[in-house]
């Protein structure tokens, strides 16, 4: 056996060319990755959507939405598949699912890719900001003007779910430009038991919070109060902000731009001590990081006297497979009741749900097939017909209607809060500052900071994010 | 001139089939390694952003100062710091102990080992989800058993001090056996002799572990302890199922940071600066650390 010879030391020439290979090679690679840079300052802003719906293909095309993995997401797709195909045969709908705690990111790092695989984007109303300004979505004003009724509507949802810049609380600007529409409405009930505290609900907050008291006093093993304190997706958040309202406090100061001075004022504060000193104690030890789930587990598990969660979310509540309160959805009934939120200084409640907003990067004929179906789904009967089908509709017509009010005992919550919805910021900012408001929030309630320490550091931190526009480096720490 | 040599065509030959079986494998690192990081490193210095598009404004080093002086990073740095040093310290102890009495065994060692080495196995997602269900304060089998055995709820993963805690146990279940792998193919690699040298000389227990077995294996334990400390320097998927960083931050490691700054706000210059300090704080402990290694070799 010979062991191979050692080859001798490439010639300069040879190791020059292969230099200049790897330099090329290299450059190309960048050249590919980069493109030509014009795409993203050609798409500055929102694109604009036809005023009239184009001519649409007659070839099978599938319909791509993304949301998160709920139940409305699987009631959407089901729905979607019967009654759509109804009118276009050749349309097949897809809701694509991902967690919850991915649900932005899931969006987004698409949207920055500037490609997507779906056409109709899920988008909670906070993300409009930064989906409108990155020209993500297209820009709806037009289109619903030539083909949405929009008196049929609340105001104030079609501007949560569509309206950029933002609506104050209960008004509309007529003028301003919508990027989407509304798909589902949502907003906090309050599930209590009926045979632990009685079959009429606490009014005031004062109230309610005496009656869990006593409730977790009257029966070992159950906690007065659950309510959503994790610091994933807006947990932690949506609870204090309910609670600010409830007290009377402010987010912030749109016009003005301000946090600092407003979410902690002594309304804040106050808000901040009644969650902190007077709610939590009345909660499961180890609740710390309960959402959505976990909520909706200790009440049908009878481990709750009161809670609080979204409505979309609470169907699962009636099912006599997931609950011990009952053999059967009337068992379940006669202990669970469902009613709006208690007010204290205000009667605010949190606006939930989300909107349809068409992906700027989808192929034509699919976002022409978007616009169809969104202009379907926006009439009246279908609006009735997704009402009975378990969804929350946003037509007035539509909540007003015996469909939706009888599919569910918390749906007459919903219609009768819709008049008291407050949302969040929806500035493009807003990934970072319902993230803030969530660690300092979770933070407070499971120990690690004081109350008032917590709420000053979101203020401050959220108004250095709001003022960090002019910043040279070191964006988004 | 000298005439070229006979069969320098052949090698010549050679050397090209050799570049083209490597080509691919390099074109694969080159795109999918080499530009990433040159390009990251050409981010760190501008304000781009991926969503907002435009084009990257050239901000010198902007981001590296805002990232260093950051009270946030530092308390993310200190977090991580304590994260690495409990956990690969923890590891380190375990693995090297059950290796340690494994090697004594003669019968059933190939299957014990195996049967350490399941939980190296898991796809840390996995093993952070069912111990999510097993810390649950209230439905978790952990204080379940506790509870048997008189002892009160503990709120594993909602409290400052045992969410950290949490987090090193559930590492250290997971990676220990990865330490005591590499502890096991050093000792088995003790020369016997040696012991029996001391068996001789009626060396006690103690003196043979002291003088024969931890200085030869020593320098393998602490090629493990390198891979484990930069692999826990790293740690992000625990962090995100077990506790997603909390109670309010107190469980964010620097990875996990660096996801916020990333996807959050899309802020793409100023992650990338952050990656690339992390990959030099690795490159440069790792420096030292292999420095050790040799002076350690050479003694």
């Amino acid at each position: 056996m010979h062991s191979p010879k050692r080859i001798g030391r490439m010639s300069t020439t040879g190791r020059k060319a292969r230099l200049a290979t790897a330099a090329m090679l290299l450059v190309a690679t960048t050249m590919t990755a980069c493109g030509d840079g014009k795409d993203d300052d050609e798409k500055a802003s929102a694109p604009k959507a036809p005023a009239t719906i184009p001519e649409l293909t007659k070839d099978p095309l599938t319909l791509s939405f993304i949301w998160f993995d709920w139940p409305p997401a699987k009631a959407l797709e089901a729905f979607a598949n019967t009654e759509y195909k109804k009118v276009r045969p050749n349309a097949t709908i897809k809701v694509n699912t991902v967690p919850n705690a991915n649900w932005h990111d899931a969006m987004f790092t698409q949207f920055a890719a500037r490609k997507t695989d779906f056409d109709i984007a899920i988008l909670d109303s906070q993300h409009i900001g930064e989906a409108v300004t990155n020209g993500n979505i297209l820009d709806l004003t037009d289109f619903v003007k030539n083909n949405i009724d929009v008196a049929a509507y609340n105001p104030y949802l079609l501007a949560a779910y569509g309206q950029f810049p933002q609506a104050e609380t209960g008004k509309r600007d007529e003028n301003a430009s919508l990027y989407g529409l509304p798909l589902l409405g949502d907003t906090w009930t309050m599930i209590y038991r009926k045979d632990l505290i009685g079959d009429k609900p606490p009014q005031t907050w004062d109230q309610m919070i005496s009656a869990a008291e006593k409730c977790q006093a009257d029966n070992p093993g159950v906690s007065g109060l659950a309510f959503h304190q994790a610091n994933g997706s807006d947990a932690a958040a949506v609870t204090y902000n309910t609670v600010n309202g409830v007290y009377g406090g402010n987010l912030w100061d749109p016009k003005n731009r301000k946090i600092e001075g407003v979410l902690n004022d002594a309304a804040g504060q106050e808000a901040m001590d009644v969650l902190v000193n007077k709610m939590k104690p009345l909660t499961a030890k180890g609740s710390g990081n309960w959402f959505i789930d976990e909520v909706n587990a200790a009440v049908a598990q009878g481990k709750a006297c009161i809670a609080f969660n979204w409505i979309a979310a609470s169907g699962g509540l009636l099912d006599p497979k997931e609950s011990t309160l009952g053999t059967t959805r009337e068992q379940i009934l006669d202990k669970l009741g469902f009613a709006t939120l208690p007010s204290q200084k205000t009667n605010l409640v949190p606006l939930g749900g989300m909107g349809m907003h068409v992906s700027a990067y989808s192929a034509a004929a699919n976002q022409a097939e978007a616009l169809n179906f969104m202009k379907w789904f926006e009439q009246a009967d279908v609006q009735k017909k997704w009402a009975a089908a378990g969804g929350v509709p946003a037509r007035t017509d539509a909540l007003e209607s015996p469909e939706f009010l009888n599919a569910g005992p918390f749906n007459k919550v919903y219609a009768d809060s819709v008049p008291r919805m407050r949302d969040m910021w929806n500035v493009p900012e807003y990934a970072r500052l319902v993230d803030i408001e969530n660690t300092n929030v979770n933070a407070a309630l499971n120990g690690a900071k004081k109350p008032k320490d917590a709420l000053d550091d979101i203020a401050k931190e959220q108004q250095s994010v709001l003022d960090s526009s002019s910043r040279k480096g070191g964006g988004g720490l | 001139m000298t005439p070229p040599a006979p069969g320098r065509s052949r090698r010549l030959s050679d050397r090209w089939l050799a570049v083209t079986f490597i080509s691919p494998a390099m074109l694969l690192l080159l795109a999918m390694s080499v530009f990433p990081l040159l390009w990251a490193l050409y981010l760190s210095f501008t304000d781009y952003s991926a969503t907002r598009g435009g084009r990257a404004n050239f901000i010198g080093f902007g981001n590296y100062t805002a990232i260093l002086t950051s009270a946030q990073v530092h308390t993310r740095a200190l977090t991580t710091l304590i994260y690495v040093v409990g956990a690969v310290g923890l590891q380190t102890v375990l693995g090297f102990g059950i290796a340690y009495l494994i090697s004594r065994r003669t019968h059933g060692r190939g299957v014990l080992t195996t049967l350490f080495l399941v939980p190296m196995m898991l796809s840390p997602v996995v093993v952070g989800l069912f111990w999510r269900f097993m810390l649950d304060a209230q439905f978790g089998v952990v204080n379940s058993m506790l509870g048997s055995v008189g002892l009160g709820q503990v709120e594993w993963l909602t409290r400052q001090r045992t969410a950290l805690l949490s987090l090193v146990v559930v590492d250290t279940w997971q990676w220990t056996p990865f330490i005591m792998l590499i502890a096991l193919a050093g000792l088995s690699a003790v020369p016997k002799y040696l012991y029996e040298a001391a068996s001789i000389d009626r060396a006690s227990e103690w003196f043979r572990f002291r003088t024969i077995t931890l200085p030869l294996v020593w320098p393998l334990l602490l090629i493990a302890v390198m891979f484990r400390a930069i692999e826990a320097f790293r740690l992000f998927d625990l962090v995100y199922i077990l506790t997603n960083g909390g109670p309010g931050v107190s469980t964010e490691t620097l990875s996990f940071h660096i996801y916020k700054v990333a996807f959050l706000g899309f802020n793409t210059g100023t992650a990338s600066a952050y990656g690339i300090l992390m990959v030099l704080v690795v490159i440069i402990l790792t420096q030292f650390y292999l420095r050790y290694l040799n002076k350690l070799k050479e003694g």
